[in-house]
């Protein structure tokens, strides 16, 4: 049956997220900005309330609460600060990775540094992107060779890794299979300090400096044959699947989430120009009540209201055990109307305060500059839009049209 | 009831029934009766003959005509958006045609009493014999958007009371057995002047003027109807007199808006989602997709478009209906639905007929897309143009916005 009602728990849950999302993060929206990063308190309190490990299932060491959850907490979250999601610590897109690619044993081994009591201050991260394409051929340019006497090594480089100098652990990416293209493709565990991994310095970015942006190279790294997620190819029980099979679903889920802090981001937008619009006078009235300001306000409050009804029913789909290609077109939808409607949200709300808008004394300069960054996290509007066509057209998943990739665009993971 | 948007078995079933008596009756005659311009009568008896020998016409007429309970667990609000996107898709014309009270039900039952709620819906319990339909009658050549400065007038005289005016774009007026007509006491009052009345087929000083010849949906009927010293029995003042000594007169019109308008967009969801499917299975028989070729990569990001502003505007008459169903204030949402499905079904047609190229243009049995095309302008239209939605929505998101 429809129905828009968080149940009780996700009500309780989301107060305190709220709470911490006005009383915390959006007073020190600027604090946080300046200093490219959280501090050590408000780390600590979101560590507190276990919001890294929501969606983790439980027999992994996670919360087990599922994607509508979390999706309901991240929107929240980033209502406060769009970027605050990525500035905790946490296993993020690491924990999701390997749980999505990799088996129970293996997920369970790898989330345990984030599930213990001393876990506090732990970072992961996942190192997909590359700086170039460099190649006439499919699939990445970072290599992964069997080793002699078992193992793989790993060269390359690793470019658009979020959190990538305060990670102690990544997923990496690399081409198993050159002459496969983007079906060549594995996935390995990484640990920061292994012999061989060097991390490049952090950039400045447009938006979203409160995570750190940087990217990571590979030389000569030696990891175990353990240390490589295979997507399930290899467990019976999960029915035949391809490893592009699990990429899809996990950069599917990771957007989706990036959706929801698309959400949140468009509905603080949204509330803080409605605000200055039945403040603000012009020519005698308050400038909401000219029509054209109105109008405006009333599409992005339909955005706002649109986008996060596609988030809920993409996530609740997953949580429901639907179909992948039922869930995939779900999220899709979801992913490239949530992302879009950010950037009209941040766009008008700069817009609708006029020359204020521009100054940094208003918020919504930086949401606007958020908006463009969360679009090009995880996957854009246009990777989503070719993954819904494909669904609708019955067309094989081509990685290179709906994963982040040099052919298409880099996106941040 | 936990976040959720499966449709509970018994939804399934409605959607999976009127989908399939879309597709295999329906829309094989749609082209023929939009050219026929007219209500297909016969079509509607024999479909009324066999919904009733199945008990399902009667049911459905049950559940428009009596109250809603005041039990949370009711999902009229919802099943009927399901049922309608259903239909539309099958043919929009048709669906607006079908028997019964139609947009007349909202009003009298917000505000009717119990005895015209028995007089005026009891008709409608049987119609194995005779089609009947009820209708509602605001709009006015001079009063469409504001629908506040209607001038049809009304006056009291002894038992009755006496209409005079013309009411334009009527959705089955002119067959109706009979029409919610607003008129007003003193144009000067605004909405406090504002009565609603139901007047029946036959009432002295009533006739129906010209049927209208239109862009689309023209297998629905479309009537002026005029008032020339109309007596209206006291009786069939909606509610009573004593409803009106506040600004109950025009609300009621408003009541009715809230409830219908997610259902109109769910009707604009169905057309709309009929051309995408149409230009979907054009893509995929026409065009060579072995690999990922430009052109393939920006007709499926259109296709992507389309589809998803139809999923968005979806979720909000969903989200409309659900807050109906919860018995809480929904105008905002409403008005929310109505303004984004209209412009995702607009949108969703003519980029299906861009996609199809001149093959979408031409006019076939099998192939609706002009046929959509002309169907679907109507959606941002009437029940409120997007326009008026957006004056809605922005009432409530602003502080002491009373007009613009």
């Amino acid at each position: 049956m429809i129905s828009f009602s968080p149940s009780e728990d996700q009500k309780l849950m989301l107060d305190s997220v709220a709470q911490l999302a006005k009383a915390t993060l959006r007073p020190r929206i600027r604090e946080f900005e300046a200093a490219r990063g959280l501090p050590e308190d408000v780390r600590k309190a979101a560590h507190e309330m276990g919001l890294g490990l929501v969606a983790i299932p439980s027999e992994v060491g996670g919360a087990g609460l599922g994607l509508t959850t979390a999706v309901i907490l991240e929107e929240e979250i980033a209502w406060g600060d769009p970027g605050a999601a990525y500035g905790f610590a946490g296993p993020g897109a690491f924990g999701r990775a390997v749980v999505e690619l990799g088996s129970k044993e293996q997920a369970t081994q790898y989330l345990e540094p984030f599930t213990q009591p001393d876990a506090f201050g732990r970072f992961g991260a996942v190192a997909w992107g590359e700086p170039k394409a460099g190649t006439d051929r499919g699939g990445l340019c970072t290599l992964a060779k069997a080793a002699a006497g078992g193992g793989w090594v790993l060269d390359g480089e690793k470019a658009y890794v979020i959190n990538a100098d305060r990670a102690d652990r990544l997923v990496v990416f690399a081409q198993v299979d050159p002459d496969a293209g983007w079906s060549g493709i594995g996935a390995f565990v990484v640990r920061r300090d292994a012999p061989g991994v060097e991390i490049l310095p952090r950039s400045t970015t447009l938006g979203l400096d409160v995570a750190s942006f940087g990217g990571l190279k590979l030389t000569q790294v030696r990891v175990g044959a353990e240390a490589r997620l295979d997507g399930g190819v290899s467990d019976a029980s999960a029915g035949p699947q391809t490893f592009n099979d699990a990429l899809v679903r996990f950069f599917a889920k990771e957007a989706l989430l990036v959706a929801a802090r698309a959400v949140g981001l468009s509905r603080a937008a949204f509330e803080v120009t409605r605000e200055y619009c039945d403040t603000r006078v012009a020519f005698g009235k308050a400038i909401g009540h000219f029509q054209a300001v109105a109008f405006t306000l009333a599409d992005r409050a339909m955005d706002v209201e649109a986008s996060r009804a596609l988030v809920w029913r993409a996530a609740s789909l997953w949580d429901s055990g639907a179909p992948a290609g039922k869930a995939l077109r779900a999220s899709a939808s979801a992913i490239s109307h949530a992302l879009e409607a950010a950037m009209r949200c941040g766009d008008d709300a700069v817009q609708l305060h006029g020359g204020a808008g521009f100054m940094r004394d208003y918020p919504v300069e930086k949401f606007m500059r958020d908006a463009k960054q969360l679009q090009l996290c995880a996957m854009t509007a246009e990777q989503a839009d070719q993954l819904a066509a494909a669904v609708e057209l019955d067309r094989p998943l081509d990685p290179g049209l709906v994963l982040p990739s040099a052919e298409t665009q880099n996106a941040f993971v | 009831m936990p976040i959720e948007f499966t449709l509970s078995k018994r939804q399934q079933e409605t959607r999976d029934a009127v989908h399939s008596l879309a597709e295999s009756v329906i829309r094989p005659q749609s082209l023929q009766w939009d050219r026929d311009h007219g209500v297909p009568v016969d079509f509607l008896r024999r479909l009324a003959m066999l919904a009733a020998s199945m008990g399902s016409l009667s049911t459905a007429a049950e559940a428009m005509t009596t109250e809603r309970k005041g039990s949370d667990t009711s999902s009229i609000n919802r099943n009927t958006l399901i049922g309608a996107e259903e239909m539309a898709w099958g043919d929009a014309g048709l669906l607006l045609c079908l028997p019964g009270p139609g947009l007349g039900a909202p009003p009298v039952r917000a505000t009717g009493t119990p005895e015209q709620k028995e007089r005026f819906f009891g008709i409608f319990k049987d119609m194995t014999e005779e089609l009947r339909w009820g209708a509602y009658a605001l709009t006015e050549p001079g009063a469409g958007s504001d629908v506040a400065s209607i001038r049809t007038s009304c006056r009291k005289d002894g038992t009755h009371w006496v209409l005079n005016g013309r009411k334009c774009y009527i959705t089955n007026g002119a067959r109706a057995s009979w029409n919610v007509v607003f008129a007003t006491v003193d144009p000067t009052l605004g909405r406090a002047g504002q009565r609603a009345f139901v007047v029946e087929k036959g009432t002295e000083g009533f006739s129906v003027g010209k049927i209208e010849d239109k862009m689309g949906l023209r297998s629905s009927e479309t009537a002026e109807l005029v008032f020339e010293d109309c007596r209206v029995p006291a009786a069939n003042l909606l509610g009573g007199e004593e409803a009106y000594h506040t600004k109950e007169g025009f609300m009621t019109a408003m009541k009715t808006f809230d409830n219908t308008r997610p259902i109109v967009a769910a009707m604009a969801i169905g057309i709309g989602r009929a051309a995408y499917e149409y230009a979907r299975d054009f893509v995929k028989a026409n065009y060579v997709m072995t690999r990922p070729i430009p052109r393939y990569a920006a007709i499926a990001e259109r296709l992507a478009r389309v589809v998803r502003q139809l999923d968005a505007a979806r979720m909000l008459a969903w989200r409309a209906a659900w807050l109906a169903d919860e018995q809480q204030p929904n105008a905002k949402e409403a008005s929310m639905s109505k303004a984004l499905a209209g412009q995702a079904a607009i949108r969703a047609c003519i980029e299906s007929i861009e996609i199809c190229g001149a093959e979408g243009t031409i006019a076939k049995d099998h192939q609706l897309l002009e046929k959509w095309f002309r169907d679907i302008k109507v959606y941002d239209i009437f029940e409120g143009t997007g326009q008026i939605q957006r004056i809605v929505i922005s009432k409530r998101l602003l502080t002491n916005l009373k007009s613009f």
